[in-house]
């Protein structure tokens, strides 16, 4: 009993002593210290990966505090501290991370933890355990002898700061570049370097490299830096038919790097009401499906993630607040006519009927016409009205869920066009008169009428003349169109014209105007206006007081071929108005014609104005002509000038006149000249003169002078000058004098010629060439051969007084051998020619003598005497003797016997029969008649008298 | 490729096997064209006329450093690369042959497939590389026929390349750049042995 008593005392102690013991190793030991921890590398992300559990948890979960301590190198260097809260649950493995800022390659580090066990709902359990021991990690071997930097590639975000190191025991000297840049360098131990980048920037995709040197070996390591991970915006979700919710982001910003170092972020949606979760495929939208009976209630969490980030966005919502109904579908019309329409359309299903509230607009080519709010369910109905026929309009409806009006649906549009109508208002007339003949030649115009107004399309213009003073007679034109005007050629007296446009459901009302049968008044005055560049202020003074309105017309084009005739109506009561064309150019003349149009649609010209918008400076100079050239002087003068075409009202002319001297006329300026030359320039300020008179020249000078015209906007071109050289004065005074002589010589000299017959007739008719006499041949045949011509000495001649008046002496008859003896009488010429040896004997002829007559016998007519020439007498003679002896001897007598007082008196012994006319004695010559025939007046002596040398006949023919 | 160098990567690679023994069976698809030598002479002259320009466009390609280090980064120091002997007979030559253009042609293909991805801009060294491959491809062909119809040499044990899959990116354009600089050197020799 006492053995059993000590074995159960010893029993009791040996317990209680373990139960002492149990109690101290529980008070050491407590399940709540962290155990088995292992530490692991992540290279990639450069993390020592922290892995243990926590024995017998009292409870199902614990809120404990880890507190941990890293050291690098050796323990001693501890190099981070820091807590790790966290709820532990039973049996959890419990992990943790840590990114070393140093590439785990360079260097061994320890890791140690403990725990805390703080718990507020277990206050009584107040635990801390004592620190684990130290883990070690060591730097991984390299796989290749030649690596010197780590870590090798790296993935870090933009603006990261990183860190490579270099271990190594046997080269200190290395030093590291980012592209041409010197990375700084630490020294960690005794062979550990470090290599910092702040702040590094993004540059591609594809990565940076940071090249190390050390000695000859080079080696490098590439960072790969990723954009920061953004945070998806405008997250929303909505739902179109309460079967699939949308949801949809702005993703920002992709991640993805190359080499797959990163990929694209990715994105989930987390349901938490639901606890449902879905990854997203797509970067920017995705698609969650509502359950049959569905919570009204949504709480999304949409996270993007990559590699280095997450972000999450949150949106929570009622589902009726989110529907975004379809575009209405099958929009049709119906019931279409000129001005109404009904439109119907339909809506895709969306849940139990929801009420909808639909807009619809109504546009036409321009804008919106109308705008409607229709309350609908599913299918949609709406009239117009009101609208324009002939018109095309589009129709656009959207609809929106009627009792959150969370957002309005796509539009859905279809277009359609009105029936025509015929059009609605009369056309605007006007037109063009001329006057031909007592025709009307009318060119009428009408402006098209407006979409607005033509409803439809026109298709011709019907026009009717009627003549108003016979009313049968009318004029029917059928214009198809779209013309818009046409010619008509009118008689006399006034027509009404009608003109309607016609589409193909009717005719517009008629429009209306009457052409007077009198010619329009074109004498009215034209006045000048100023124009602006706005257009133009016109303004008139009423005619009559019976008048419907006032058409004021012009061309916008007056330059070219078709003028394009513009008009415009103004009211009655007004007498003003301003044109304004987008055609209207600086510099082109306007003209304007203000009509009255009478209660009658008769037009009478009122008023008529020109005018420019703006003024521009002639575009042309005169065509110049020099007059009147003279040394001292000269005249410009120019033609008409077109002032027609000018760009602005001529108000006058410049001429400008070069000239060596270096003064000018007074009412001339000098004025420069683009070559640096000048001129005197002359300003004439009428723009009617056309001429100009440059005087005060000097003779034989070079002048130089130009023309130009100019408005109030500037001086036209300074064309190019023309140059004038002023004549001599003495040798254009010559030509003065000369040519009218000249031209009085050759005039007499023709006339002379003309009346060459005429006059040798008269002042010295042909001599008769002895011969050539008939008479000769007669005498041969008949009596005797030997006699050939006449001689003097075979001739008795007649008496010749010889009366001298201042003497008194008188020659006695018959004593007429005494008087050619008497030396100192005058004698005849023929005495001293015919030589005595040749003569052959007296004949019983009688003769004359040939004595140049004086001025009483050439008048002689009555014995058609022809008067030998003096100067033909020497040729005539010349063979006979020696021309001195002749000439002067033929002179002498004429000179010695005065002819006031020697008369000589002719006593012909026989009076000739016959005429003086040659050629009448040749044609017909007289019977021989013995001593009563003509005989010649120079007898010739034998062996002269044949034959007459060609020679000499052809000298002697003209006599 | 990757699969032809998955297939034939084993222990020991990196060193030539020996060829088929002279009286083994051989038979190619297609009989060899009477002048394949001079169509393999041509390939080795092409080779060599593109291998300088294929060398600037990869180490342009990479940026620095490797442009202005090339006899640091690019030298031609390839472990393993089959050896050749000028001196030897034209059959010998003819395996050496077609053991370095296996080699290299495995080594241009993991070189384009990386240089795709780090440089997926670069297309004209891309396009080198694919058009160096190409003509290699042929000229095995042409090598092969040659042992075959002449030699009777049905097999060569070839050799590839180390495995670059797990290297840094650095690494691999280094790698790249070293075997591009030693084909470059190769070829040029192996053009004038023939």
């Amino acid at each position: 009993m006492a053995l059993f008593a000590v074995f159960q005392t010893a029993f009791a102690l040996a317990l209680l002593s373990l139960r002492t013991c149990q109690s101290e190793v529980l008070d050491e030991y407590l399940p709540l210290a962290p155990q088995s921890l292992n530490v692991s590398i992540n290279a990639t992300l450069q993390h020592l990966r922290l892995q243990w559990i926590v024995h017998q948890l009292p409870y199902q979960e614990l809120q404990m505090v880890f507190p941990i301590e890293i050291s690098r190198i050796e323990t001693s260097k501890v190099i981070w501290t820091g807590n790790y809260s966290t709820t532990v649950k039973k049996n959890q493995v419990l992990h943790w991370s840590w990114e070393s800022e140093l590439p785990l390659e360079c260097a061994t580090h320890f890791v140690r933890i403990k725990s805390i066990a703080n718990d507020a709902r277990f206050p009584q359990l107040n635990f801390v355990s004592n620190w684990s021991s130290w883990e070690e990690v060591p730097a991984p071997t390299p796989g290749d002898s030649q690596w010197l930097i780590f870590p090798r590639s790296k993935l870090v975000e933009e603006g990261a700061n990183v860190t490579f190191c270099y271990n190594s025991e046997t080269n200190h000297n290395i030093s590291c570049y980012l592209g041409d840049e010197l990375i700084h360098r630490e020294q960690l131990d005794s062979n550990l370097y470090t290599f910092q980048l702040t702040n590094v920037p993004f540059i591609n995709i594809y990565g940076i490299t940071i090249a190390c040197w050390e000695n000859n070996r080079i080696d490098g390591a590439v960072l790969f830096v990723s954009k920061v991970l953004e945070e998806p915006k405008n997250f929303s979700c909505q739902t179109q038919d309460y079967k699939t919710l949308k949801c949809t982001w702005d993703p920002g910003v992709d991640t993805a790097l190359g080499y797959n170092k990163q990929p694209s972020q990715h994105y989930t949606l987390f349901e938490s009401i639901s606890g449902k979760k879905k990854f997203c495929g797509q970067k920017n939208w995705c698609d969650w499906e509502i359950s049959e009976d569905f919570p009204k209630t949504y709480n999304f969490t949409l996270t993007a993630e990559n590699y280095l980030r997450k972000r999450t966005v949150r949106s929570v919502f009622d589902l009726t607040d989110r529907v975004h109904p379809k575009a209405p579908e099958s929009v049709q019309f119906k019931n279409v006519g000129t001005t109404n329409a009904t439109v119907t359309w339909k809506m895709p299903v969306l849940g139990n009927y929801v009420p909808l509230l639909c807009h619809i607009q109504l546009h036409d080519k321009e804008t919106v016409r109308q705008e409607h709010n229709v309350s609908i369910r599913v299918n949609g109905e709406f009239l117009f009205r009101e609208l324009q026929p002939d018109t095309e309009y589009m129709v656009r409806i959207r609809c929106i869920e009627a009792t959150h009006l969370w957002k309005w649906s796509e539009w859905a549009s279809q277009t359609f066009l009105t029936a025509e109508a015929a059009p609605s208002k009369a056309l605007d007339v006007w037109r063009i008169v001329r006057s031909d003949k007592g025709l009307h030649n009318v060119a009428l115009l009408w402006k098209p009428l407006s979409k607005f107004h033509a409803n439809g399309k026109i298709l011709f213009y019907n026009i009717i003349a009627q003549n108003l003073d016979k009313k049968s007679e009318l004029k029917r034109l059928c214009i198809h169109a779209p013309a818009n005007g046409t010619e008509l050629t009118l008689g006399q007296g006034s027509y009404q014209i009608q003109v309607t446009a016609n589409n193909s459901v009717g005719t517009s009302p008629a429009s209306e105007i009457v052409i007077s049968g009198s010619s329009e008044n074109e004498e009215v005055e034209e006045e000048r206006i100023n124009g602006t560049e706005d257009g133009f202020f016109i303004s008139w003074k009423p005619r009559s007081g019976n008048m419907t309105r006032y058409v004021v017309d012009w061309c916008a084009h007056p330059q070219s071929l078709h003028c394009d005739l513009q008009w415009k109506h103004v009211g009655p009561n007004t007498t003003s108005a301003i044109i304004s064309s987008d055609a209207f150019r600086p510099g082109i003349r306007y003209n304007f014609r203000i009509y009255e149009l009478s209660a009658e649609k008769t037009a009478y010209l009122v008023e008529r104005k020109t005018g420019y918008t703006q003024e521009l400076a002639p575009s042309d100079s005169p065509q110049v002509v020099v007059r009147n050239l003279t040394s001292h002087s000269f005249a410009l003068s120019w033609k008409a000038y077109d002032t027609e075409s000018q760009s602005g009202f001529i108000q006058g002319y410049y001429v400008c006149l070069k000239s060596n001297t270096t003064q000018c006329h007074p009412d001339s300026v000098r004025v420069g000249l683009p070559d640096k030359s000048t001129c005197c320039k002359h300003d004439i300020s009428d723009p009617k003169q056309k001429t100009f008179l440059v005087k005060n020249l000097q003779p034989e000078s070079f002048y130089e002078f130009s023309v130009s015209s100019y408005t109030s906007a500037g001086e036209g071109p300074n064309t190019t000058f023309m140059k004038v050289t002023t004549p001599d004065g003495r040798s254009y005074m010559l030509m003065q004098i000369i040519l009218p002589v000249t031209l009085c010589v050759l005039l007499t000299a023709v006339m002379c010629y003309w009346k060459s017959q005429w006059v040798k007739e008269k002042c010295y008719p042909d001599i008769p060439d002895p011969y050539k006499s008939s008479i000769l041949s007669l005498i041969k045949s008949k009596e005797n051969t030997h006699l050939t011509i006449m001689n003097v000495k075979d001739c008795i001649p007649d008496a010749i007084e010889v009366i001298h008046k201042s003497e008194g002496t008188k020659a006695q008859f018959p004593g007429t051998e005494k008087l050619f003896t008497e030396s100192d009488s005058p004698k005849p010429a023929n005495l001293y020619l015919l030589p005595a040896e040749d003569f052959s004997g007296p004949a019983p002829c009688i003769s004359f003598e040939n004595f140049t007559y004086n001025a009483s016998a050439c008048d002689s007519d009555s014995f058609a005497h022809i008067p030998v020439p003096s100067t033909a007498l020497p040729n005539q003679l010349g063979m006979l003797a020696s021309p001195d002896n002749v000439e002067n001897t033929h002179t002498n007598s004429q000179e010695e016997i005065p002819a006031g007082e020697i008369s000589l008196n002719y006593v012909s012994q026989l009076a000739s029969p016959m005429s003086g006319d040659k050629d009448t004695l040749l044609i017909d010559p007289p019977e021989p008649v013995l001593c009563s025939e003509y005989k010649m007046q120079m007898a010739v002596p034998s062996h002269l008298a044949s034959p007459v040398p060609s020679e000499m006949a052809a000298s002697l023919e003209p006599f | 490729m990757p699969l032809l160098l998955v297939l034939h990567w084993k222990h020991g690679a990196g060193s030539p096997l020996p060829f088929t023994p002279v009286n083994a069976t051989c038979a190619t698809r297609h009989p060899c064209h009477s002048n394949v030598m001079s169509q393999i002479r041509n390939q080795l002259a092409q080779l060599n006329g593109s291998a300088n320009a294929l060398f600037i466009l990869y180490y342009t390609a990479q940026g620095e450093p490797f442009p202005n280090n090339l006899d640091k980064l690019c030298a031609p120091n390839v472990t393993d690369f089959p050896p050749f002997h000028a001196n030897g007979t034209e059959k010998a030559r003819l395996v050496e042959l077609y053991r370095i253009i296996a080699y290299l042609g495995a080594a241009l293909s993991n070189i384009t497939q990386d240089q795709k991805l780090l440089n997926p801009n670069a297309l004209s060294l891309h396009s080198k590389l694919s058009v160096t491959a190409d003509v290699m491809r042929g000229l095995l062909s042409n090598v092969h026929c040659r042992l075959c119809n002449k030699y009777h040499v049905a097999h060569v044990d070839v050799a590839y390349g180390p495995d670059t899959s797990d290297k840094d990116v650095f690494q691999k354009k280094k790698l790249g750049c070293q075997l591009l600089g030693k084909y470059k050197q190769v070829i040029g020799i192996v053009t004038q042995a023939f």
